[in-house]
């Protein structure tokens, strides 16, 4: 690691790691507040209904029960995290639109009795023809699911750079493949759960959310609140990976029972209401077709998605763009269509999982680009190589990548893998396969329209000297943010890691910070932070001059050290500093903000996929496929990365190890199942089959050297990016070992085992129909 | 996902025990490890008024060798208690391998022999490989106590012959002229599965020939059975790997699985083939393990 760095590049201990092993750490739904109230909603048995009625009035009267209340009780302002279709209420008003959607809740004095009054809450429906696929619900006829959405479109892109048409016309080969993809759910081990406490004119709301900034932004309009009367405090989060974005029915019914009630409410979903609520990975159906030269470069690829959003649109149109926009940041080539509709089914509504829209998307990619090498008769690896994206160059869709050093990355993976020694030399049943990815360290712009920054943040060194504690918005939700950002805190002002403290994510004491999506932390965040700590250390160099009797200029702080550059002898510690300027001057504060430049082209849906820097990743899998069975065994996978500098070592490998289990249990084991009502039939982990211990594979996670000109220190993102080329790789070393290839996801073992099967019956036809033409001969 | 009130009894004794189960009938539910219970009360499929915990009957756990009757082990050894019974492990390492596939390791903790028969699921793994070796449970209720073959202990999926006062106290693995056996589970990952198809086998060898074989199946129809006719087609013949997938065939056409979330009945009964010919392979080869 870096000489001139002395915290960050250091694998230094977590902030909270301490207190979550020794299980003190405080989750919200471990909080207690004096009078507090349990609430639950109650939901939809119906995938597609009209209330006719709903009568409360047994729930009312059962002893316990304090509040019972319907979209008669609540605001009728509708909301969603997608600013261009706000499409959800609170309840339900007319219509109910999935299993699962909401209809009432209850606040009572324990969590028996809550369960009991919902059982008593008597709704009529009038059950209406429901669409559970997204092609059907685009055709004339079909039910529809929302008013205002004709044909249940709900977002419908048509992009165009360059011309593909003639790119096709011009190309050697061109080939088109079909890819499915499946609902996955992000599954956090730690269920949502919101306390809300509506106290005279203000609203506390601790939560587990991915973004205390959009929690607040969001309540407060529902409701009719200034901001600064929405407090949204974080605790310890376990896990979000994008299903803790947007405020739910626990923060809006919660408020609304806390109101009436004049009591905290705790609300949270278990197992089986996550899965229902979901706002997971949506399912894409991807047609990709490109047209290459005979050396392999690609010449034009056209994107033709649909994609199954569900009831509402959470995070969808964000979705819907990220799939085709971010095909284009890893081979450079200059024409591109995508076409996209995300149709609404009577389904649970579907967001943003890591790597967002992007990975079923990859996943085609790159699974149809090893066939186009298998068409050409060239190494899949070296056709990657010759169409990598080199650093500083534009995007066909105007992204603009400076560091990116995916070349690098193939190479590096592929002498860690031995894929020389290897591909086409295996034994029958093993294979080796490789895909690549990319991904934003950050989104350009913010979720709803706004001229705020990106993040922002404070630094207050203790009037002693001996702490400085950092105010971030920065949401901890797991990955380690905190951590991360206090050392490049302490790295900015000179200081010791050891001696931070910090205070993150509660609107009303920490600065605003957009939160935890789009990798966006370490570099955004980061940038504020990097520069409260130069403002700390700035102020003190000048007291430290002072003190000296030096000019600030030739001073410099180091692991809380001032001292001359010129003569080292001259020294004072930072405390002692810290200590007379506040004694001088009062606090010693430092702030920073951070908004990224103008990004991006000028087009519809311009700003979504825009980054300042993007992370470059390449993966190979190497698999044993039992051949009678279809089963799968990963035996190992290589996942090499360019992102950039690295603040913490350790986190990193924690990160893509995170990111391969999820993008591995989504490439063969997960998927959710609906039966023909549109019920969920697997909605808790023994049928949801997410990996286990057991089943992960040995893993090596290496870097390849890069700078990020764009970023503080040179960093990139890495949290989403190892999970984008995971199922293609995996689709890939499939076919290398077994010659076949399945073209939906979850590649589950029962699958591998039809394409077996049917590949064998095939050549088995094809053998008896050659036996017959030699008969006759 | 509320667990409902219950009241809760933990006599010292089976007599006690049934008395109890006797005066309550079926408002009344004998309570093991719960670890099927527990989850079919929170999720509102079951609301006994009484449980009835196995707990303080110190006769019910324990496994060992009874001169004249075989190993007997008691209802409520756990899974883990038999993956380390010295017993088990030295005459019949297969049941080990069964329980140690089960489940995962805290629940292995918990569940018992006992739950996991009574409790009478089509994909079980400890009742196929005590089928195989041709196990009987005693059943003791208020007025006497009887022994049958656990092969005819299930009527269907969650049914059995046990009467509400009844429990279910031992499992008794009589003495074997087999010479090998294995039980195979095929689930959808490492851990935390339950099987999509389930077989085990037991055989006898002599020379080369299969003198005797036992082929039962777990998650392929109603209740865990046996395949005969693939039993009958491969007794007394030659050992060969074209016998023993035709006994993999024949065993796959005498199952009736259902479809469902885990798999195909086209593709467990695929399976089927596939690890009746692997499972007597290994027994064959290997012996119990
Ligand atoms: C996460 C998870 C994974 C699992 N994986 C597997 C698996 O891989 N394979 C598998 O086979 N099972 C599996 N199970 C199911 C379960 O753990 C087993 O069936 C277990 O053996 C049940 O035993 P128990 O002691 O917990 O039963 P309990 O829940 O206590 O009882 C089950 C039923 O049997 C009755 N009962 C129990 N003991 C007696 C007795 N001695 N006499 C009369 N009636 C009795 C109870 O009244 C109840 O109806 C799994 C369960 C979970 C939660």
């Amino acid at each position: 690691m870096n000489e001139n760095y002395s915290v960050i590049g250091k694998s230094v201990p977590k902030m909270d790691g301490r207190v979550k092993v020794t299980g003190q750490a405080k989750y919200t739904g471990d909080l207690k507040f004096p009078n507090m109230l349990v609430g639950k909603i109650l939901t939809s048995p119906h995938a597609h209904a009209r209330i006719i009625s709903i009568d409360t009035s047994k729930a009312e009267k059962l002893p316990g029960v304090k509040a019972v209340i319907t979209h008669r009780d609540v605001p009728s302002l509708k909301y969603g995290i997608s600013p261009a279709r706000w499409d959800e209420n609170i309840f339900c008003i007319d219509k109910v639109r999935f299993v699962g959607d909401k209809v009432a809740a209850v606040a009572a004095l324990d969590e028996e009795t809550v369960y009991r009054a919902l059982k008593l809450i008597r709704v009529e429906y009038e059950v209406l023809p429901a669409v559970f696929d997204p092609v059907e619900a685009i055709r004339e006829g079909a039910p529809r699911i929302h008013d205002e959405y004709p044909m249940n479109i709900n977002t419908e892109i048509h992009q165009n750079f360059g011309d593909v048409e003639k790119a096709f016309a011009e190309a050697h080969h061109v080939r088109t493949d079909l890819f499915m993809g499946q609902r996955t759910y992000q599954c956090p081990i730690e269920p949502h759960s919101a306390i809300s406490i509506w106290e005279g004119g203000k609203l506390t709301v601790y939560s587990s959310t991915q973004s205390p900034h959009y929690h607040q932004y969001y309540i407060a309009r529902e409701f009719g609140l200034k901001m600064g009367d929405v407090r949204v405090i974080k605790t310890f989060v376990g896990g979000g990976f994008g299903g803790k974005l947007e405020p739910t029915g626990l923060e809006f019914a919660g408020a609304a029972l806390s109101r009436i009630t004049g009591r905290p409410v705790k609300m949270f979903y278990d197992r089986h209401e996550m899965f229902a609520h979901n706002r997971g990975r949506h399912r894409q159906i991807m047609e990709v077709t490109t047209g290459v030269d005979k050396n392999g470069k690609i010449l034009g690829l056209h994107a033709n998605f649909i994609m199954d959003g569900g009831a509402y649109t959470s995070l969808g149109i964000a979705s819907a763009y990220y799939a085709g926009a971010m095909l284009t940041l890893t081979y450079d080539f200059e024409n591109y269509k995508f076409d996209m509709i995300r149709a609404y089914t009577n389904l649970p509504a579907c967001g943003a999982q890591r790597g967002h829209g992007a990975p079923q998307p990859r996943y085609a990619l790159e699974a149809h680009l090893d066939m186009v090498a298998r068409d050409l008769g060239i190494d899949p690896l070296e056709l990657r190589l010759r169409n990598a994206r080199q650093p500083n160059t534009i995007t066909p869709n105007e992204f603009k990548v400076n560091s990116c050093e995916l070349t690098a990355c193939i190479e590096k993976a592929r002498e860690l893998s031995g894929w020389k020694q290897k591909k086409g030399n295996l034994p029958s049943g093993r294979g080796i396969g490789l895909a690549v990815g990319s991904f934003v360290s950050g989104a350009g712009y913010p979720i709803y329209r706004t001229n705020l920054p990106q993040a922002a943040a404070i630094i207050k060194v203790h009037e002693d000297g001996s702490a400085a504690t950092l105010y971030t918005g920065a949401t901890d939700i797991g990955q380690g943010s905190d951590t991360v950002l206090c050392q490049m805190a302490a790295e900015a002002m000179g200081y010791f890691y050891e001696n931070m403290k910090i205070v993150s994510a509660d609107t009303e004491t920490t600065p605003h910070d957009f939160g935890a999506y789009a990798s966006r932390q370490t570099l955004m965040s980061g940038s504020a932070v990097k520069q409260a700590g130069e403002e700390v250390k700035q102020q003190l160099l000048e007291m430290a001059g002072e003190m000296m009797e030096l000019p600030p200029g030739e001073l410099d702080c180091r692991e809380g050290i001032v001292f001359s550059k010129y003569s080292p002898e001259a020294t004072r510690t930072f405390a002692e500093v810290a200590r007379e300027f506040f004694v001088q001057k009062g606090p010693l504060v430092g702030r920073g903000s951070y908004t990224p430049p103008k990004l991006g082209g000028k087009f519809k849906g311009a700003p979504v996929g825009t980054s300042p820097a993007y992370s470059f990743a390449a993966q190979i899998s190497e698999v044993e496929i039992d051949g009678e069975t279809g089963q799968i065994d990963v035996k190992e996978v290589w996942d090499v990365h360019d992102c950039g500098m690295v603040i913490n070592p350790a986190l990193l490998r924690g990160q893509v190890h995170g990111a391969l289990f999820m993008g591995m249990g989504e490439s063969v084991w997960e998927e959710v199942v609906f039966d023909k009502n549109g019920r969920i039939l697997n909605g808790n982990l023994g049928e949801y089959r997410m990996p286990t211990a057991v089943d992960m594979p040995k893993i090596t996670s290496e870097l390849v050297e890069s700078y990020e000109p764009a970023a503080p220190w040179g960093v990139k993102e890495v949290g989403e990016g190892a999970t984008i080329p995971t199922m293609g790789c995996f689709s890939n070393a499939i076919y290398d070992a077994m010659g076949v290839r399945v073209y939906s996801l979850p590649l589950s073992y029962e699958k591998v085992w039809r394409a077996l099967k049917e590949k064998k019956e095939m050549e088995s036809g094809l053998k008896s129909a050659a036996g017959r033409i030699y008969d006759k001969c | 996902m509320y667990l409902p009130d219950f009241d809760y009894q933990s006599p010292g004794s089976l007599k006690e025990a049934c008395q109890i189960l006797a005066a309550f009938g079926s408002r009344a539910r004998v309570l093991a490890g719960g670890t099927d219970l527990m989850i079919k009360m929170k999720h509102g499929l079951l609301a006994p008024d009484v449980l009835v915990s196995l707990k303080n009957i110190s006769q019910l756990a324990g496994i060992g060798y009874v001169q004249g009757r075989g190993v007997v082990i008691g209802a409520r050894a756990t899974h883990n208690d038999l993956v380390n019974s010295p017993v088990l492990q030295k005459k019949y390492l297969s049941v080990c391998e069964a329980a140690h596939h089960m489940a995962n390791n805290q629940i292995r903790n918990v569940g018992t022999v006992g739950g996991n028969i009574v409790n009478a699921v089509p994909s079980a793994d400890l009742p196929p490989i005590l089928i195989a070796l041709n196990a009987a449970v005693k059943l003791v209720g208020a007025d006497g106590e009887r022994e049958l073959p656990l092969e005819s202990f299930f009527t269907g999926p969650n049914r059995s012959v046990i009467g509400t006062d009844e429990i279910l106290s031992e499992i008794v693995i009589p003495d074997q002229t087999s010479t090998g056996s294995t039980y195979m589970k095929f689930g959808l990952r490492r851990s935390g599965a339950l099987a999509v198809v389930g077989v085990a086998v037991a055989v006898t060898v002599a020379g080369g020939v299969l003198k005797e074989a036992k082929i039962a199946l777990g998650a392929v129809s109603p209740t865990p059975m046996r395949a005969v006719k693939a039993e009958e087609l491969i007794r007394g013949r030659a050992v060969t790997d074209e016998l023993l997938e035709e006994a993999g065939v024949c065993a796959a056409g005498e199952c009736s699985p259902i479809s469902d979330i885990r798999g195909s009945k086209e593709y467990r009964q695929d399976m089927v083939r596939v690890f009746t010919r692997r499972a007597l392979r290994r027994a064959i080869n290997e012996g119990h393990v």
